[in-house]
């Protein structure tokens, strides 16, 4: 067990505005020493806490800070951020919902026994995380289980200011911007094996919801599921009509346990924050698709290159 | 004065709303001819409303075909007009000015003593491009409702294949109740949009989706349009509908003039769930299954 001799700093400093700390946690005892501090001291600042971490930390934590607290609000991260692409929407509703209160969220994206492609997702999450946050007044604690690959390790010192651990809290050197690091997670995707292709324009839109379904229907997919995946499908193919020069190319196939379906276009994405934050349902100007997409699907992976746009969408099949 | 007011139910009126298909000129004549004779035998004055057709050729073709054309023109129980020179001489379409204009009408053919009114439209002119010719489609939807249950007219609404493109008269076509004419395709591809024969209300069949969203946006301004306070969405034979449809039909609703609840009948799954993502669509609907 580690006793700490002295209980981390308070990563919020009086003056800070918005406030990104990684913590990493050898033990589970760091963890609930760490995690713990932090809900303690934001809740004593009377802030509102969303704490989402992965279901088995929940009831560690309850047992420690108390199940009532109102103020707190205890999400299973494995489920609400399934997908990582839709992890930010959620963080940025909750700091909305409590806008002026200094709002706490304790977030815990990335976990032993992520996928690679889920890691690189969810780490360009905790990049976008800075900039979605700019100029707010919020503290997004992110706890790291020090199990996780070196590598996964480094790029926590990179998409959060401050880092801290059993010893406190400091800045952390190896920071780098938002957009750095969605460069470096813009990995190329990996050729599938004997997908099938349907190239589509507006006239062809039906079919491939057509094809789409057949396609889910083959692999068994449950009603719920398979609604989720129309819809996904629906809405990336439909932006490539809309908004990607009128036509694209959908290519589908299977992996073990994964549907998987790309639509690419002639399409851009200038913004990164695209998707990420919950849109109106009635405006007139849409704005619904790519959000609608990341809460669909398992993962989302949206590559620009010179081309144009590949989006890539995940559905598990079990 | 008779008839202006009366009321007919939806079923009745679902016959006397007729689009009516047609590849030739035959064809054309033989339509035109059934429905002149059979309206100036009940006493009815029958109006024909040209478009593409020259008005003379239509007296000459039922002359031809048997039917006293002059004499009924004569008498004014038959009149011959262009649709330029009648409900398209505005500076565009309106649907709302339209179905006024078929409430004057009636009450003229009843004050000149006709035991109703029955008219022929030639409806090429929603394929040119002439100022509110995309609102077709919702007059056709909303007229079931807003004229055929209300007023004693029959119409037949003449589509000429050779002048529209097939995707849109299957659409318009299939806003009608009944339709007629030779090799009438089942199975029609795409979104589909017609009212309802019973309770007032429309019924969307097909999948709704980027490509179909002038058909979702006409149903939805029928939606919006529609006089009934209680009014039916069935959704029954809808497969699947994106959200662009579903908003579309929500700020439809939030346009009417009731707070009554559109009633949603056995909605499909995509809307299920898009209502777990946007609760705030469902406003202003009551779902209910059959």
């Amino acid at each position: 067990m580690t006793t700490y001799t002295r209980q981390p700093a308070d990563p919020v400093a009086e003056d800070a505005s918005f406030r990104h700390p990684a913590l990493f946690c050898a033990t589970q005892d760091d963890y609930l020493s760490g995690v713990g501090a932090f809900v303690r001291t934001q809740a004593a600042h009377g802030r509102p806490l969303l704490v989402a971490v992965p279901g088995e930390r929940l009831p560690l934590l309850q047992d420690v800070l108390g199940r009532e607290d109102a103020d707190i609000t205890w999400v299973d991260m494995r489920q609400a951020g399934r997908n990582p692409g839709r992890i930010l929407s959620m963080l940025l509703d909750f700091a909305d919902r409590h806008a002026g209160r200094h709002p706490a969220i304790v977030g815990e994206p990335i976990w032993v026994g992520r996928t690679p492609a889920e890691t690189r997702e969810a780490t360009r999450h905790e990049a976008l995380i800075n900039l979605a946050f700019a100029g707010r007044t919020a503290t997004v604690l992110c706890p790291y289980d020090t199990a996780l690959p070196e590598p996964v390790l480094a790029q926590a010192h990179r998409t959060h200011p401050v880092v801290g651990d059993g010893g406190g809290y400091r800045p952390s050197p190896d920071y780098a911007g938002p957009e750095q690091v969605c460069r470096e997670c813009d990995a190329p995707l990996p050729e599938p094996a004997a997908p099938l292709v349907l190239d589509f324009d507006e006239g062809g839109l039906a079919d491939v919801r057509a094809a789409a379904g057949n396609w889910a229907d083959a692999a068994a997919l449950p009603p719920r599921r398979r609604t989720d995946w129309l819809l996904a499908v629906n809405e990336a193919t439909g932006n490539s009509v809309r908004h990607g020069g009128g036509r694209g190319t959908l290519r589908l196939w299977r992996t073990a346990g994964t549907l998987v379906a790309e639509v690419r276009d002639r399409g851009r994405l200038t913004d990164p924050l695209v998707g990420r934050r919950r849109p109106d349902p009635l405006s007139p100007a849409g704005g619904r698709g790519v959000w609608m997409m990341h809460q669909l699907c398992d993962l989302v992976e949206v590559r620009t290159p010179p081309s144009g746009l590949v989006v890539r969408l995940h559905l598990a099949v079990e | 004065m008779r008839g202006a007011t009366a009321s007919v139910d939806g079923a009745a009126a679902s016959t006397r709303h007729v689009a009516v298909e047609y590849s030739s000129d035959a064809e054309w004549a033989g339509h035109l001819a059934e429905f002149v004779r059979a309206g100036l035998a009940a006493g009815e004055q029958v109006r024909y409303f040209a478009d593409a057709t020259d008005p003379g050729l239509v007296t000459r073709t039922l002359t031809r075909s048997g039917v006293d054309a002059a004499s009924a023109l004569r008498g004014g129980q038959l009149v011959v007009i262009t649709a330029d020179e009648t409900y398209l001489t505005g500076s565009r379409f309106d649907p709302d000015a339209m179905i006024g204009l078929w409430r004057e009408a009636v009450d003229g053919a009843a004050a000149q003593g006709f035991q109703g009114l029955r008219a022929i439209g030639e409806m090429s002119w929603g394929a040119r491009d002439l100022a509110g010719a995309e609102r077709l489609l919702e007059y056709e939807l909303r007229i079931h409702h807003e004229v055929f249950e209300q007023l004693p007219l029959t119409a037949w609404c003449f589509y000429d294949r050779r002048l529209l493109a097939p995707d849109e008269l299957a659409v318009l076509a299939r806003a009608h109740l009944t339709r007629s004419g030779a090799a009438v395709r089942d199975g029609e591809p795409g979104l589909a949009v017609a009212p309802l024969a019973g309770p007032p209300g429309f019924r969307l069949s097909g999948s709704a989706g980027y490509e179909s969203r002038r058909v979702t946006a006409s149903a939805a301004a029928a939606l919006a349009a529609s006089p009934a306070e209680h009014l039916t969405l069935d959704l029954s034979a809808l497969d699947h509908l994106d959200v662009a449809a579903l908003a579309d039909l929500a700020r439809a609703v939030r346009r009417r003039p009731y707070d009554t609840p559109v009633r949603l009948l056995n909605a499909p799954p995509a809307l299920h769930r898009m209502l777990e993502l946007f609760p705030e669509l469902g406003d202003g609907f009551q779902e209910v299954s059959r």
